[in-house]
């Protein structure tokens, strides 16, 4: 606490909405704990692009309504049961996935999971043991790569040094016999759709690392191929102008509308991306959803980890009702089955309340803690809890300036309060 | 440039410890550069020096005056004019030799797991640790007219009369290549490794059959290996001895041989030195025209 | 090899550091009393017979200490003069190379007040170089393909539809043109007269010329031309002939004759500028005596230069039947010219050259 007051800056706790606010006791801006209206909605959206379903592409919603499609439309994808063991090492295991025509889908998890063995199996580069894939109605798992007519772009851009940027770009247009003419045109309108035009006679190794990006991407799309696939396209470049990609690349999905699947293990840029998010760890698809579900409502233990940073309360059911020491939970959705549960605690979900002060909603889960360490971050700042049973929880808030009074002290003892409706109970499988 | 620079005498004021930085500057080049004077000295003496002197000789006839009766001769003597042709005859074909022998071999090792390549790596290189001349009468043991080859092929009904394999080009050029094929297959190996396996994914991606993509994509990057390969090859060959004089027969006669014989022959070292002296200038000259054509060192200096 | 001389009279000359030239042994203050000399030989088994036979026999006999080195010839010998840094006292030699070596100047003259010749053949001694061993450039033959009794002449060895198969001739022109002018008729004692002109040297060229479609292989050594014999790879060469008696030896199936072959020797020259001339001269007297020269073949089937060898018992009959300078086959022979070598081979050569490489 000396260091931050020390630079002058304030603390701030950000709640749910603005017009929400929770203080602390003694403080002249104490109000009554109280909980907001649930707004998943409004805070989940992409701020940059719309959410793009293809569902809601295919009943022709406005913000799709421009949106050009590939010659012959996209294709869906449909995997059945596609299998590949590397010895006892299942690097797919019998994976169904379906992938909607137009649909932007990441396949998202950590290094050795099997999303980019899946991507292989899509680009055909990797033939599976077994298993069943087909673009549209097309069966392919037996087509050679260079029969796939789908565009991809790799991790490492792999454009070939020895041509120039238009002589890369024209590459598949070359092999696919179309006239001089039209080729230059093309190229030249794919480099302008990646803002590289007039790039077109450079060379490989004088373009900067987004640059040579952009040119894998041109040459990716130039012949319109009717799904695209990206692995980790982003991953050799730094954090500004990642992000800076991740919106353009959702973007040019947008105009040209193919089917993509993207693989990253960086959630946040899948979170970003996505229309549907594959988390696949073991070879296996462990959630299929939407950003929001997938952040929401996890599946499982392990998804609820690798999306977003969580801790985990161990939580007993009796007669339909959880509950987590002895504490009874307000749960909005008490999973199925009779696996073990776990509380998921989110730390930007978790609210601070300083002692004496009653949480008064009903619709809240009131922990007791103590403050062990507080991390400025900027535009946020972490603080470390301690709750009465030794488990260390986080929790996030937003740093602001009228807040800087009323944070809690090292040592202060405070209540962590939890909306009932992110009160999330995850399976214990998949860890 | 001048204009950007700093003003020194123009202005009254002078840059506190410009001076002095500058002489630091300089001196640190100056000992970065002493840093390579020893390799200078020794290229100046191993290289520099008895070329020079080996020039000098070829212009001095038996009397130690100035002369160029050692040019003359070689342009007055048929025979000479027949041996630079058939030194660069020999030494084109068996570079030639080597790459369509050696380029899909390379290629087959670079597709090879890593392990198993560099066991088979191991097979290319053995022929070095064995003398070239234990080699080259190896090879005359197996080619001559009762040798292995010449009984086997007999035996088995391949040929009825020995066909003759040594002691003239064939053999030459079969026993060139053995001992040239490592210096080709290496470098060529090398840049083969070098290439990344995803342009041939990418290639294929954007569709083209493994055909099209290796004459579009690996080929061409795997020229650089194959010029500095083929390079070494010619410009070694051109300077053999040992393996035309054993298998060669006679017949097939290298300008090295060529000097041997001038030495024993001529009073002065010049006969045999200008002989040198238009070999490497012939070499240089014919290096800077490919240079030109193949325009290799711009390929060459395509990074990946 | 000729290091460690070369070292010790670069210290004397206070070039090379005192320390090496000691431990070359090889550092000598001019004071002491014994005499000797350094040899330079060509090496291998030739040179093993010429150390047992006439070197070692020598230094006992005179108490000259010896010290044998081995060199590649006169272009070494060339260097070494040029540079003013001479550390031998005698080279062995080729006489033909000899020759060019003495007229050139690389070589010291030989005084033959001191070298007793008196019993030598008289060819087999110049001015700059004295003999000695004899050999000979002869045809050899596959018995297989011929039998004993193969071809008799140099017309037989050009007679190819009498003895079909294939030949192999030697690709430098010493002894090359001479059993071609035999071939084409010129009787033995007129064979330099003939080349002494251009015209001769063509004649003898256009006889290899008609030879030269039968010609498999241009021999360069006498180690290839006996491989050549033994491994069958031709039937018919010329050669050396202490060559073929190893082949032969060896289990060759080869026979050669000395009808018409040309009669040749290898010498001992003092080259110039050699520390130790007069020793040299001595030593060289020492071994042209009969009695060195008749160890000789013991070791290697080259003949002595000097006649007496013959007579004085030391050589068995058939032994001496068998060497090149043994007075019944010296005089079916034709010795070599060394004048003619000096004064024409380097244009026959380059003729002949031409003519190889067709």
């Amino acid at each position: 606490m000396e260091r931050l007051s020390l630079s002058g800056v304030a603390f701030l706790m950000y709640f749910f909405g603005n017009d929400q606010t929770l203080v602390f006791a003694g403080q002249s801006c104490a109000t009554p704990f109280s909980m907001g209206r649930s707004c998943f909605s409004d805070r989940y959206e992409r701020f940059v692009l719309n959410e793009m379903t293809p569902a809601a592409s295919s009943t022709g919603s406005p913000a799709n309504s421009q949106a050009k499609t590939p010659a012959g439309g996209a294709l869906p994808i449909t995997i059945r049961d596609a299998t590949k063991a590397y010895g006892r090492i299942f690097a797919l295991d019998n994976v169904d996935l379906d992938v909607r025509s137009g649909e932007f889908l990441t396949l998202l998890g950590p290094s050795g999971s099997g999303k980019t063995t899946l991507l292989m199996v899509l680009a055909g580069f990797t033939r599976p043991d077994y298993g069943s894939i087909k673009f549209g109605e097309r069966e392919i798992v037996r087509t050679p790569p260079h029969k796939r007519d789908l565009g991809m772009v790799f991790q490492n851009y792999a454009l070939f040094p020895h041509m120039t940027v238009a002589a890369n770009v024209a590459f598949p247009l070359k092999l696919r016999g179309v006239s001089k003419p039209e080729m230059d045109q093309r190229v030249e309108q794919a480099l302008e759709t990646v803002q590289l035009g007039g790039y077109g006679e450079r060379r490989i190794d004088q373009l900067s690392g987004g640059q040579r990006q952009r040119v894998a991407l041109a040459r990716a799309i130039v012949f319109e191929p009717r799904i695209l696939l990206m692995d980790e396209p982003l991953s050799a470049l730094d954090k500004k102008l990642r992000e800076q990609m991740q919106i353009e690349l959702r973007r040019l999905h947008d105009k040209l509308g193919m089917t993509t699947v993207y693989v990253t293990h960086d959630q946040r840029e899948a979170l970003t991306m996505s229309d549907r998010i594959a988390v696949i760890n073991h070879g296996r698809v462990m959630q299929l959803g939407t950003p929001n579900e997938i952040y929401e409502r996890p599946a499982n233990r392990f998804v609820a980890d690798f999306i977003g940073e969580s801790t985990f309360l161990p939580v007993s059911v009796q007669d339909g009702v959880a509950s987590f020491g002895g504490q009874a939970l307000k749960v909005a959705q008490l999973p199925r089955g009779d696996h073990e549960l776990l509380l998921m605690l989110r730390p930007e979900r978790l609210h601070l309340v300083t002692n004496g002060e009653e949480v008064r909603d009903s619709a809240v889960n009131a922990f007791q803690a103590q403050v062990r360490e507080m991390v400025y971050q900027g535009d946020s700042f972490l603080m470390y809890t301690e709750l009465e049973d030794g488990t260390e929880v986080t929790v996030r808030g937003m740093t602001r300036r009228d807040m800087v009074s009323c944070l809690p002290a090292i040592g202060d003892a405070v209540q962590l309060a939890l909306h009932s409706d992110d009160t999330v109970l995850v399976s214990a499988e998949g860890a | 440039m001048s204009d950007l620079a700093l003003p020194t005498s123009s202005s009254s004021l002078a840059h506190s410890n410009q001076q002095e930085l500058k002489r630091d500057a300089r001196q640190e080049r100056f000992v970065l550069f002493s840093l390579c004077s020893p390799a200078l000295l020794l290229v100046l003496i191993i290289m520099v020096l008895p070329v020079g002197w080996l020039f000098w000789l070829s212009f001095l006839g038996e009397d130690g005056n100035f002369t160029l009766e050692n040019y003359q001769r070689m342009v007055e003597s048929k025979s000479y004019a027949r041996i630079f042709r058939n030194t660069f005859e020999v030494s084109l074909l068996t570079t030639a030799i080597c790459i369509l022998i050696g380029y899909p071999l390379a290629y087959f090792l670079s597709q090879l797991p890593r392990r198993t390549a560099n066991l088979c790596m191991i097979t290319v290189l053995l022929p070095f640790w064995t003398s070239l001349l234990v080699r080259t009468y190896a090879w005359l043991v197996l080619l001559q007219r009762r040798g292995l080859v010449n009984e086997w092929g007999m035996d088995i009904g391949l040929w009825d009369e020995p066909i003759k394999l040594v002691h003239n080009l064939t053999g030459t050029l079969i026993g060139m290549v053995h001992i040239m094929l490592p210096f080709l297959i290496l470098p060529v190996y090398g840049s083969m490794r070098a290439i990344d396996r995803d342009y041939l994914k990418a290639a294929a991606n954007l569709g083209a059959s493994p055909t099209q993509a290796f004459w579009r994509v690996f080929f061409p990057l795997s020229l650089p290996g194959l010029f500095a390969g083929s390079l070494i090859v010619f410009v070694l060959c051109l300077g053999f001895f040992v393996t035309p004089a054993v298998l060669g027969g006679g017949k097939v006669i290298m300008v090295s041989m060529r000097i041997a014989t001038n030495i024993e022959l001529f009073f002065n070292w010049g006969a045999a030195s200008a002989l040198g002296v238009v070999l490497l200038v012939l070499t240089l000259a014919i290096l800077g025209v490919a240079s030109r054509v193949l325009r290799f060192d711009q390929i060459l200096g395509r990074g990946h | 090899m000729g290091k460690d001389k070369s070292f010790s009279s670069r210290s004397r000359a206070g070039i090379a550091v005192a320390a090496m030239a000691l431990a070359a042994g090889g550092f000598v203050s001019g004071a002491t009393a014994q005499e000797k000399v350094t040899i330079a030989s060509w090496g291998g088994s030739y040179q093993d017979a010429q150390s047992k036979a006439l070197f070692q026999p020598a230094e006992k006999a005179t108490g000259i200490a010896v010290t044998e080195e081995t060199y590649g010839g006169m272009s070494d010998v060339r260097l070494k003069v040029k540079a003013g840094a001479m550390t031998w006292d005698i080279v062995a030699s080729g006489s033909g190379s000899a020759a060019r070596a003495g007229a050139e100047g690389l070589l010291e003259p030989l005084d033959y007040e001191v070298i007793d010749v008196s019993n030598f053949y008289p060819t087999l001694k110049m001015k700059y170089c004295v003999g000695g061993d004899v050999f000979s450039t002869v045809f050899a033959w596959n018995t297989e393909t011929y039998g004993e009794n193969g071809p008799q002449s140099w017309a037989d060895f050009w007679d190819v539809e009498k003895f079909p198969g294939k030949r192999a001739y030697r690709g430098k022109v010493a002894g090359a043109l001479e059993p071609a002018l035999m071939a084409d008729g010129v009787p033995m004692d007129k064979v330099y007269e003939v080349l002494s002109t251009e015209e001769g040297i063509e004649r003898a060229l256009n006889k290899i010329r008609e030879l030269k479609p039968h010609i498999a292989v241009w021999w360069s050594s006498g180690a290839q031309h006996a491989q050549l014999m033994k491994d069958g790879e031709v039937d018919m060469t010329t050669g050396w002939n202490g060559r073929f008696d190893v082949a032969i030896n060896d289990g060759a199936k080869a026979a050669y004759s000395f009808n018409q072959a040309l009669l040749d020797y290898d010498c001992f020259a003092i080259p110039k500028g050699a520390p130790n001339k007069d020793t040299a001269m001595k030593f060289l007297a020492e071994i042209s005596k009969a009695e060195y020269q008749a160890n000789l073949p013991k070791y290697i089937t080259y003949g002595p230069t000097n006649k007496l060898a013959y007579e004085i018992g030391k050589i068995d009959k058939a032994v001496a039947e068998k060497l090149p300078s043994h007075p019944d086959n010296a005089k079916l022979q034709l010795p070599v010219d060394i004048e003619w070598y000096g004064k024409f081979e380097q244009k026959a050569s380059a003729m002949y050259q031409d003519l190889v490489t067709e």
